[in-house]
């Protein structure tokens, strides 16, 4: 049996009839198009599928949609506002931080959840932040260099 | 000579639709009227099929289409070396895993649900799963009709082993005499996934005429499109593959899937999306072979090499498919990036009831360079040398040969060495005593550049370019780097040139995006099409121009006569004038097969490959710290000293060597997907672990350049090189910090507590 559910997702408010089994990651790429994010594994295992619940990363395809009814959902398609790309989406050009392609909807969004939580963070705690986001090309090098590149501008000025 | 747009770090041409979730990969695609199809996989490692019951699918709400083996044309199928395979399982299965029936239908819940419905009737054969048990003589025979099947290359191949490669030079027993020092070890390397996030998706469709479409992740769209030409019977002119964008290949994505997508949309009637689960991909794609390697080498008190000796065997699975390729690979280098005059490698490639091995990024390299690298530093321990005069008395020189006959060429080995070695300070953190810390290092010889590219450029009417380019964007740049390469050969900014990839009816045919060879044989192609787009633009302008052709140049889309530029005609206006009143549109035409020197007759035998095009060398070094109450072993910093010839985009070559140094970390510490009586236990992320970003360590890249004579601007392929020598790097550094020397690969904490235990007994 279907049920209709409101998402709101990248701003909008979408109806989509669901079954009680669907995931979120097959509602946001079969039934609202938005593909940007991937499917590597539907395990929960590689990130590729992470979206932002409420700014949180989670994995989608362990979320089932009917659990997500009203809460705010921020998928890749939805990180650029005004066509200005955000600074990570622009850092991850800027550094080659991109091979294939397909972990990188998903390692930004988990980007620009920890720059939310936390601004300034070490290498370290990008490193960690990053961790569920699995990336067979890039070996992480010119991730995280991008990501440290974004969350040091706010933080010019010296830490202790 | 100066370049505008080589050696950059040119961003990605393709980046702003990656980072916006636009770049479209096959699963996302979608279709009026899309089925989604399945695939039941054998879950007998080695039966007899008594009959398929497909009645019950057939008849469930929603299906379509039902196949099965009888349902396609009988024929067995390679892609590669040996015709031993069929699209779907015929009187027998050979792997867990191993297709037997598809499905397609509305949805995937439905296709799933039919797969539950057919019953197979197996009758269970006696399997082998070990390779060495396989070559025994009373093994099961899991191809009876071996020896009937044909094959590319003269093949030889017996019982279990489906490819027989003997290599061969000087002699081995004479050079073994006169050693001061014998030493015999034997290693094993474990089966290593391919790990690409993407998994294998395609969306076929059939026409009312009966053409075949299908878009697929592929890195050789041609490849694929030969194998459903194969396995339907159709003509190239009645398919047609497109690849889409590809989340990774590192050699596993060819063409699992296409052929059956083709064959259930013949049968539906519909177009048909396929895509493989993690576990499809773990229980049945082209993971690299287990391989065990015994080298027996001789060396003199000085540290001359005198002779090797080598056994080669590895595990091809249930099929051919690249595995004799990939033994004889590694065979090929077995000595080593070495002079050794005596040298003799037999080289088994050999069925089991496991899962198909394929190829995987370096081929059969990385096993290689695990076996010869760990033993060159046994021998230094033996002689009491450092590891590094050892390779730097014994590394090859220009002009030397492989134990092929091939003359190596812009030879680059000792460079890498030592810029490894003096960035590394190995000097000083070799003596360095702390405790249960250690410094290794280890070689890596590779051929690149195998095989044809073809690439077309149009001139368009307002002075742009279209450049059509068989080869595949897998992610590592190609789509950029070969823009590049047209915008330096035209003259004209990178933004002027748009390139449509891989589509076997609309661009010239390029064998794929594999074996570290696009930058060199595409980037060679583009600069033939660019001469010739060139040739056109001269011949047209000159008669405007009054002078020869010769006289005349091309720069920033202008064609000016050399010595005085102020004569000019804009490139738009020829293209304009072309068109309307000389000879119609330009178009440059370029096509590009590299040579190596020959083989020496007499040096080989059952050897599937040729001589490689060119050579590329790299070094690495690993610091390690080893823990001696657990095992474990924590890799500190990485090292990589890689020729690349001449970096075309700088940023991309880090790429490669950042991502390379993971996955050869991986393949050292971590990876094993392990098979028990066939079944691979571990087929899922979390059990099946690849290095995340906690995991990488630092990693330093020393850029070397030592250009290739035929390369264009002088690059080498390198995409493969990287994955090898980090493995036997991190042992060696291991036995530094402890005396403990790790044969086997992965390196766990069980194993190197063990060999803390028993070393020195
Ligand atoms: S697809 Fe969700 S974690 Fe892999
Ligand atoms: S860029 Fe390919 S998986 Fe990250």
């Amino acid at each position: 049996m279907k049920r209709l559910i409101h998402l709101h997702v990248n701003g909008e408010s979408r109806e989509v009839a669901v079954s009680p089994d669907q995931l979120l990651v097959d509602v946001l790429r079969d039934d609202l198009a938005l593909t940007g994010t991937k499917k590597g594994c539907g395990t929960g295992d590689c990130g590729a599928c992470t979206v932002l619940l409420g700014g949180r990363p989670v994995p989608s395809c362990l979320v089932l949609a009917v659990d997500v009814s009203g809460q705010d959902v921020l998928t890749i398609e939805g990180l650029a506002t005004n066509g200005v790309l955000h600074p990570l989406q622009q850092a991850f050009i800027d550094h080659w931080a991109i091979q294939c392609g397909f972990c990188t909807p998903g390692m930004i969004l988990s980007a620009v959840a920890l720059l939310g939580r936390n601004p300034c963070p070490s290498e370290e705690e990008v490193r960690q932040a990053i961790a569920g986001n699995l990336c067979r090309c890039t070996g992480y090098a010119q991730i995280v260099e991008a990501i440290m590149c974004v969350a040091n501008a706010p933080c010019a000025a010296p830490r202790d | 000579m100066e370049h505008q747009h080589i050696g950059t770090r040119n961003p990605r041409v393709d980046a702003l639709d990656k980072v916006t979730g636009r770049a479209i990969y096959a699963a996302d695609l979608n279709q009026p009227g899309m089925l989604h199809g399945s695939i039941l996989r054998s879950t007998r490692p080695h039966a007899r099929i008594r009959h398929i019951e497909t009645s019950r699918a057939r008849s469930l709400p929603g299906v379509k289409a039902v196949v099965t083996g009888m349902d396609a044309p009988d024929v067995r199928y390679t892609m590669h070396y040996i015709f031993d395979q069929r699209l779907l399982a015929r009187n027998k299965v050979r792997y867990i895993g191993e297709p037997v029936a598809a499905v397609a239908a509305v949805d995937p819940a439905v296709a799933e649900e039919a797969l539950e419905l057919i019953e197979v009737d197996y009758e269970d054969l006696p399997a082998v799963f070990d390779p060495l048990e396989a070559m025994k003589p009373d093994a099961p025979v899991i191809h009876e009709d071996l020896a009937r099947y044909p094959a590319k290359f003269a093949a030889v191949k017996y019982g279990n082993v489906c490819s027989y490669t003997q290599i061969h030079r000087g002699d081995v027993e004479e050079g073994l005499r006169r050693a001061d020092l014998v030493v015999e070890n034997t290693f094993t390397t474990a089966r290593i996934h391919q790990a690409y996030i993407e998994p294998h998706a395609c969306l076929a469709n059939v026409d009312s005429s009966g053409r075949v479409t299908v878009w697929t992740t592929s890195q050789a769209p041609f490849k694929a499109r030969n194998a459903v030409c194969q396995t339907l019977q159709l003509p190239m002119s009645k398919v047609r593959v497109i690849a889409t964008e590809v989340g990774g290949g590192f050699g596993g994505k060819e063409s699992l899937l296409d052929g059956i997508a083709a064959l259930l949309s013949l049968h539906a009637g519909r177009p048909v999306k396929m895509v493989l689960s993690r576990w499809e991909e773990f229980v049945a794609g082209r993971p690299r072979q287990p391989t065990r390697i015994t080298l027996r080498t001789g060396a003199k008190k000085d540290g001359t090499l005198t002779a090797v000796k080598a056994q080669y065997v590895y595990d091809s699975g249930a099929y051919a498919d690249q595995s004799p390729g990939t033994t004889a690979y590694g065979a090929t280098f077995a000595k080593g990036p070495y002079r050794v005059d005596n040298v003799h490698v037999d080289a088994y490639c050999v069925y089991t009831n496991n899962v198909i091995s394929g190829a995987c990024r370096g081929y059969g390299g990385p096993p290689q360079c695990w076996a010869t690298e760990s033993q060159m530093d046994i021998i230094a321990d033996e002689l009491g040398m450092d590891p590094f005069e050892l390779r730097l008395i014994n590394g090859v020189n220009e002009g030397d040969q492989l134990t092929t006959g091939q003359v190596c060429r812009n030879v680059s080995m000792k460079a890498t060495l030592r810029a490894a070695a003096e960035r590394a300070g190995w000097q000083e953190k070799r003596k360095a005593n702390a405790p249960y810390r250690g410094i290794g290092l280890a070689c890596h010889e590779r051929g690149f550049g195998l095989f044809s590219s073809g690439v077309v450029i149009k001139l368009n009417e307002d002075g742009t370019y279209s450049l059509l380019s068989g080869a595949v964007e897998i992610g590592t740049g190609a789509k950029t780097v070969l823009s590049q390469i047209a915008a330096e050969e035209l003259g004209v900014g990178v933004e002027s040139i748009s390139v449509i990839m891989a589509d076997t009816d609309a661009t010239p045919y390029d064998y794929g995006s594999v074996a570290s060879r696009t930058t060199y044989t595409s980037g060679n192609a583009i600069r033939l099409a660019a001469a010739d787009v060139r040739r056109q633009l001269f011949e047209l302008a000159a008669g405007k121009l009054e002078v020869g052709p010769a006289e005349l140049e091309l720069r920033a889309g202008v064609v000016s006569v050399r010595l005085a530029p102020e004569q000019s005609v804009p490139v738009a206006a020829l293209a304009g004038e072309a068109i309307r009143r000389w000879g119609g549109p330009i178009i440059g035409r370029g096509s590009y097969l590299a040579e190596g020197t020959p083989l020496e007759p007499g040096t080989v035998s059952g050897y599937p490959m040729g001589p490689f095009p060119g050579l590329v060398y790299n070094t690495q070094v690993a610091e390690v710290e080893v823990d001696p109450a657990t095992g474990q072993v924590r890799v500190l910093k990485l090292y990589c000293a890689q020729d690349v010839g001449k970096a075309i985009n700088q940023a991309g070559v880090e790429g490669q060597v950042y991502g390379g140094l993971a996955q050869g970390l991986g393949f050292a510490v971590m990876e094993n997907l392990i098979s028990q009586d066939g079944r691979v236990v571990n087929p899922t992320f979390l059990d099946y672990k690849i290095p995340t970003a906690v995991d990488v360590p630092q990693a330093e890249m020393i850029l070397v350049e030592v250009p290739d004579d035929k390369g264009p601007y002088g690059a080498k392929g390198i995409g493969e090189a990287l994955v090898g020598p980090t493995a036997p790097a991190i042992a060696n550094a291991i036995f530094h910090a402890t005396g403990a020397r790790i044969r086997d690969l992965p390196i766990t904490a069980e194993r190197v507590l063990l060999a803390l235990q028993t070393k020195g007994k």
